[in-house]
C-alpha cells in the first residue's frame, strides 16, 4: 500500500536534499534529569532515512523519557538532538511537530471528549498538514477502517485497541516524517498487537521513519532495521535484531531467560 | 399576575447576564486551570470605562463602549495571562501562586479604580429609555436587548468553540494539555486567548448590568462570588449546567427581592448550593474533569 505518493506530497526539492541528509534523527550524548536526578547519560541514537528502529529495554530506564525528550516535552541538561539536520534542542513541541516529527505517547493522550473525527483533525494543526488534511484523512481510514466506522463516537468510548489506533491516527494526520511511538502494544491482546506491529510497519512502508518503544524483542524483531537497548539510562547495546538475539546477556534482559 | 410576570422577565434579564459572566469564568478555569480572583474587577473596569466614555468626559453612544470596551478587555485579559501567570506556571504550586497573583490584581484593579474614579457610586443610564407594550404589561427595552445580546454571545461563543480551529484547539487544552502540546497546539496561546474572551464577556457583563445596579469600585466582588455560585451550582465542566444554573438562580433572585429583600439573595443562593451539592456533588450536570 504505497499512498505516499497521494498523501503529504514531498516537493522534489524536498526529496533533493533530504536524498543527501541520510540521516533523520542524530541525538548525541544527552544528559537528562529529573530534577537531582539524572535519567538520561550520554545518551547517543541515530535513525536514517526511513529506517525502522526500536529501543528496548526494561522498564523504568529511561525509555519514555528519552522519546519525550527528543519531542520538546522535557528539557536537555546537555547534549545535541538534531532533526534532518538541524538542532531541535530547545524548540517548543509545536515547532518541532512542524519540522516533521511526531510522538506517540504510551498515555495516548486523546481527547475524551471529543469524536475521533475531531481527534483527527487536531491531529493535522500544524499548517503544513492543514492543506492535506483530506488525503490524510483518506490514508487514516484505509489504515484503521474500525476507525472509519466509529467517526462520530467519543474518544473516550473506545476500545484499548481502537484508542491506540486513533493515536496513530492522529500521528499520521499531522503528514509527520518521523514517529516516536511509546509502547503500543500496552494493555493490548496478542491479537490486536500483531495488528499495531503490521499497521506500524505498513507506516514506515510509506517513508515515515519510525522510533519504537517496546519491551520485548521477539515481537518486533521481524519489522526493525536496527534495535537499541537502553539499560539504567545508557545505551548498552546497538545492532540490528538477529545481532541482539545472538548475545547473551541481552537474551537475558529481553527474553527473561537466564 | 402583572407584577409575576414582570419579575419574571426582570429575572430572565438578569439570568441571561449572568450566564454571560458564569461562562465567561468557566472558560478560563476550563482552559487555562487558573481561578481567575480578578474576574470581579474586570467586571469593574469594563463598566467604568464605558462609564467614562458614556457618561464622563465624553459624550459618546453604548456602541462606542461596546466597540472599545470588547477589545481592551481582551487585551487586559491577553497580558494578565502573558505578564502574571504565564511565568508563574513554570514553577510547582502555580495553582495556588497564580490564585494569590490574581488576587492581588484584584485588589490593584480595585484600588486603581477608586483612584481613577472616586470612593462613590456612578451609573449608567439605560441602553434605551423606552419600553414595549405586550398586551397590558410593559417590558423595558434594555432587558430585551440584554437578553439578546447575551443569547448571541453564548451562541457565539458556542460556535467558536466548535467549529472554528482555535476554539477546537481550546476545547483540546482543556481536556488534555498534554495530548494538545504532543499534537502541535500552542498552549499558552489558548491560554492567553482565554484569559482574554473572559475578559471581554464579562466586561460586556458589567456594561449591560450597570445601568440597573450601581458601578463601585469594590462592586466586583459580587459578580466573582455570584458566577462562582452558579458555575458551582450547575456543575464546573458543563456550559449547559451553567446556563441552567444561571437562570434558576437568577430568576429566584427576582423573587426574593421582590419577597425578602435583596439582602437575602446570597442567603438563598447559598442554601440552594449546599443543598445541591449534599444530594449531588458534581452540581447539576457536573462531570469530574
Amino acid at each position: 500500500m504505497d499512498l505516499r505518493g497521494k498523501s503529504c506530497k514531498i516537493t522534489w526539492l524536498e526529496k533533493f536534499i533530504w536524498g543527501r541528509v541520510k540521516i533523520m534523527l542524530e541525538v548525541q550524548k544527552i544528559d537528562v534529569f529529573y530534577g537531582e536526578i539524572q535519567i538520561l547519560k550520554e545518551v547517543s541514537l541515530r535513525v536514517n532515512n526511513g529506517e525502522f528502529v526500536v529501543l528496548l529495554g526494561p522498564n523504568g530506564h529511561g525509555k519514555s523519557t528519552l522519546l519525550k525528550t527528543i519531542c520538546g516535552l522535557h528539557p536537555v541538561e546537555s547534549g545535541n538532538i538534531n532533526f534532518c539536520g538541524s538542532s531541535i534542542i530547545g524548540l517548543s513541541p509545536q515547532k518541532i511537530v512542524a519540522s516533521g516529527l511526531i510522538y506517540v505517547a504510551e498515555d495516548r493522550h486523546l481527547f475524551p471528549e471529543m469524536t475521533v473525527m475531531e481527534n483527527l483533525k487536531l491531529g493535522a494543526y500544524n499548517f503544513r498538514a492543514r492543506d492535506k488534511i483530506d488525503e490524510s484523512f483518506d490514508f487514516v481510514f484505509q489504515l484503521f477502517p474500525r476507525l472509519g466506522e466509529r467517526k462520530k463516537q467519543l474518544a473516550s468510548t473506545l476500545s484499548g485497541g481502537e484508542s491506540q489506533m486513533l493515536a496513530l491516527g492522529r500521528g499520521i494526520m499531522s503528514c509527520a516524517k518521523f514517529m516516536a511511538i511509546d509502547e503500543p502494544s500496552l494493555g493490548l491482546s496478542p491479537l490486536l498487537r500483531a495488528d499495531v506491529f503490521e499497521k506500524i510497519t505498513l507506516i514506515n512502508k510509506n517513508g515515515i521513519g519510525i522510533l519504537l518503544v517496546e519491551q520485548n524483542i521477539e515481537r518486533v524483531a521481524a519489522f526493525s532495521d536496527r534495535v537499541y537497548l537502553m539499560e539504567d539510562g545508557k545505551i548498552v547495546f546497538a545492532g540490528t535484531a538477529d545481532d541482539a538475539l545472538k548475545n547473551k546477556h541481552l537474551k537475558e534482559v529481553l527474553l527473561g531467560i537466564s | 399576575m402583572h407584577t409575576l410576570l414582570e419579575i419574571l422577565i426582570g429575572g430572565i434579564a438578569n439570568s441571561s447576564l449572568y450566564a454571560v459572566m458564569a461562562i465567561g469564568l468557566a472558560l478560563v478555569y476550563g482552559i487555562s486551570k487558573v481561578f481567575n480572583w480578578a474576574y470581579g474587577s474586570f467586571f469593574t473596569w469594563g463598566a467604568y470605562i464605558a462609564w467614562f466614555l458614556c457618561v464622563g468626559s465624553f459624550q459618546f453612544g453604548y456602541t462606542i463602549a461596546f466597540i472599545v470596551v470588547i477589545p481592551v478587555m481582551f487585551l487586559l485579559g491577553l497580558s494578565v495571562e502573558k505578564i502574571i501567570i504565564r511565568p508563574l506556571r513554570r514553577q510547582k504550586g502555580w495553582e495556588i501562586n497564580t490564585m494569590m497573583a490574581t488576587l492581588g490584581l484584584a485588589l490593584f484593579l480595585d484600588s486603581l479604580a477608586r483612584l481613577c474614579f472616586g470612593p462613590y457610586m456612578k451609573s449608567l443610564p439605560l441602553f434605551l429609555e423606552k419600553n414595549i407594550q405586550l398586551g397590558s404589561f410593559v417590558i423595558g427595552l434594555h432587558e430585551i436587548i440584554m437578553f439578546l445580546t447575551s443569547i448571541i454571545m453564548i451562541i457565539l461563543l458556542e460556535v467558536f468553540l466548535q467549529k472554528t480551529w482555535t476554539g477546537m484547539c481550546m476545547r483540546a487544552v482543556s481536556q488534555d494539555k498534554i495530548g494538545a502540546r504532543m499534537v502541535g497546539i500552542p498552549a499558552n496561546k489558548m491560554f492567553g486567548y482565554a484569559f482574554g474572551m473572559s475578559a471581554s464577556f464579562v466586561g460586556i457583563a458589567g456594561i449591560l448590568l450597570s445601568p440597573k445596579y450601581f458601578i463601585t469600585p469594590g462592586g466586583g466582588w459580587d459578580v466573582l462570588i455570584k458566577s462562582y455560585v452558579i458555575i458551582a451550582f450547575g456543575g464546573v465542566g458543563s456550559m449547559k449546567g451553567t446556563l441552567y444554573g444561571a437562570f434558576i438562580l437568577g430568576i429566584m433572585e427576582s423573587f426574593i427581592v421582590y419577597q425578602f429583600g435583596s439582602m437575602w439573595v446570597m442567603i438563598f443562593w447559598f442554601t440552594t448550593l449546599l443543598g445541591t451539592l449534599i444530594i449531588r456533588p458534581k452540581g447539576l450536570l457536573g462531570t469530574w474533569e
